[in-house]
């Protein structure tokens, strides 16, 4: 090997990557500036983390304060959309309503999906009784409704967005955990890999400071689109009354309103508004989530 | 073959112990004293509630009380409701005619309209159908059914004044066509987000047959086009459909919950939410136990259908 210019030949081909990387990058943004729904997904979300951070500055009226002379009244020029059964603003609600069901579904996705990269790593890198294991175990979760598990567990556990957030994590972890694990098993394979093995570097260096990054597109996909799912299930949890305590404003317990009979009946207003918020916000993030994954990720459609 | 069946029933009966110990165990520290809500406000007093307790053997350890349900569940007698009294067999068991009635009809439906819009959607790409279809998915994948269900009933039921907003006919002295109205909306409000679903799914993967070697061959053999859908594409996109048939199914009972709710249907979803709220664990642990038994064996006969459809997988490996 010529000493002298192989660290020339490095700089070299450092440079060379770093170009092509930034190209690459380039290449990317365009491509997803050129996909038109991915790009209103983002628009919507930006607008949507914007209203839930700056709640105080753009609603003069309090979420949960009851006024009782103006209940049930349609859209006007001081209520944009109306007000609910106890007079509180609706607008208000929907924008306070924001901050916990994103804060539920962004920090679920998240934890959950950080269980699910453990866990694959652990069972794909090791394989043997402990993959074994821990497939059977994602199996047991896959195979109920998660719903129906959240329910039960909710029951036990009480209504609460800390404990709602804890068991969307625990039953939510096992979709990641397939394809991280799968990922896991092919790339322990590759030279790299075996090069770190032979040199003696620690497994747990190997899985996370290895293998991992070469993991997390498929990971950041899997968190986007996930957050949809968890805006879902905590709405219908807490339309059930069964997510987080109705004195939170959510878009859940803003639609609970509905299992009034009068309310669903005859003040369609009431709830149409937080589940509009609901669908477009779960629009918008998938748009945005086949956007991502067709430009991080070409291979999986 | 046989070899298969035998260790993943064994498997399954493993796990249901499992999730069964798991809920008795859950539901004894909720907590929440299902006597108390039995008793009532009025009758409770320390003395009534011990006795009860005593009456129903609630004071035996756990794991004995464990086997005892066990014993009581293989021998037919499904007990009773602690918290409300009455029998499961008539409140749990009996409602999931119920429940399947509108699950199995939103499944029956999504699966024909998912599969088939799908299909035209793959056949003519970029089409007008191939966009309402992806329209029409869109939405299905990003509106709740409950948030359908509430839709559906302030359009017809109290704009239109078509249909009924809640409740079901029994089966019996009435013809299917006085039923019918009562069932056109919760089975639309589950079936329109799996159609959604489904028809994403058919479409993708029928598009990803279609731009295979072998298509291209069969096309380039002058096969009608037809021909090459239906013999060649078709049958090897069905497989990946099925698949995903299982967590369809997941899908609709865990939804069926909250739709049973919205319009008054009395299925095993509603029984379920009452009985959680009383924390009456005997209800919930039937209830969870019937949805373990159901889920695994639909996982099994998706595998074996799988199987069946695809010569390349061997189950007995």
């Amino acid at each position: 090997m010529d000493k002298v210019n192989a660290p020339v030949g490095g700089h070299q081909a450092i440079a060379n990557a770093r170009r092509l990387g930034t190209s690459l990058r380039k290449k990317r943004i365009r491509k997803f500036v050129g996909n038109k729904l991915a790009v209103f997904g983002l628009a919507v979300i930006v607008v949507f983390l914007f209203m839930a951070l700056f709640a105080p500055f753009l609603t003069p009226y309090d979420p949960l304060e009851p006024n009782f002379g103006q209940t049930l009244k349609g859209p006007s020029a001081e209520h944009w959309f109306g007000t609910d059964s106890m007079g509180r603003d609706l607008y208000t609600r929907v924008l306070y309503g924001a901050r916990v069901s994103i804060l539920i579904a962004v920090s679920s996705s998240l934890i959950a999906n950080a269980i699910g990269v453990v866990m694959g790593a652990f069972g794909g890198y090791f394989g043997g009784w402990l993959d074994k294991g821990l497939v059977r175990l994602s199996e047991l979760f896959a195979c109920f409704p998660q719903l129906i598990i959240v329910l039960v567990v909710m029951a036990f556990i009480g209504p609460g967005t800390f404990n709602l957030i804890l068991v969307f994590a625990i039953t939510g972890w096992t979709g990641t955990f397939r394809l991280v694990r799968a990922e896991y098993m092919s790339k322990k394979e590759e030279t790299y890999v075996k090069a770190c093995e032979a040199f003696g570097m620690s497994r747990l260096k190997i899985m996370f400071f290895q293998i991992l990054p070469s993991v997390m597109t498929t990971v950041i996909i899997q968190v986007t689109m996930n957050i949809p799912g968890y805006v879902m299930s905590e709405a219908g949890l807490s339309f059930l009354g069964f997510g987080v305590p109705m004195s939170t404003p959510t878009w859940g317990t803003m639609l609970n309103a509905a299992k009034s009979m009068k309310v669903l009946l005859y003040a369609p207003g009431v709830w149409l508004v937080p589940g509009c918020a609901i669908s477009l916000f779960v629009l918008a993030v998938n748009f945005f989530g086949d956007g991502l994954r067709d430009v991080m990720d070409p291979r999986q459609q | 073959m046989a070899k298969y069946v035998a260790k993943r029933l064994l498997l399954t009966l493993v796990m249901i112990i499992i999730i069964s110990f798991a809920i008795f165990v859950a539901l004894n520290n909720t907590g929440v004293d299902p006597i108390s809500f039995k008793l009532g406000l009025d009758n409770y007093t320390p003395e009534a509630a011990a006795e009860l307790r005593e009456k129903l053997g609630l004071n035996a350890p756990l794991v004995v009380r464990y086997l005892r349900w066990w014993k009581d569940m293989l021998s037919g007698n499904f007990g009773y409701s602690i918290a409300h009294g009455y029998s499961i067999r008539s409140g749990l068991i009996a409602k999931w005619p119920a429940t399947l009635e509108i699950s199995l009809t939103a499944m029956i439906v999504s699966t024909v309209i998912g599969i088939g819009i799908g299909m035209l959607s793959a056949i003519w790409q970029n089409s007008i159908v191939d966009y309402l279809g992806r329209m029409i998915a869109a939405i299905g994948n990003s509106v709740p059914e409950y948030f359908f269900a509430l839709i559906l009933i302030q359009l017809f039921s109290v704009r239109l004044q078509l249909l009924p907003t809640s409740g079901r006919v029994p089966a019996g002295a009435v013809t299917f066509w006085d039923r019918l109205p009562n069932l056109i909306l919760p089975v639309a409000a589950l079936a329109i987000p799996m159609c959604g679903n489904l028809m994403r799914y058919t479409r993708n993967t029928m598009l990803d047959v279609a731009n295979q070697e072998y298509v291209k061959l069969a096309r380039s053999k002058g096969i009608p086009e037809w021909k090459v859908y239906i013999k060649h594409v078709f049958r090897n996109s069905m497989r990946p459909v099925v698949t995903v048939l299982l967590f369809r199914m997941t899908l609709l009972l865990g939804g069926s919950v909250a739709v049973e709710t919205i319009f008054s249907w009395p299925g095993v979803g509603q029984v379920l939410t009452q009985a959680i709220t009383a924390s009456d664990y005997s209800v919930v642990m039937l209830y969870t136990l019937m949805m373990a038994v159901l889920m695994l064996t639909i996982s099994f006969l998706v595998d074996l259908f799988a199987a069946l459809l695809d010569p390349r997988v061997r189950l007995d490996k």
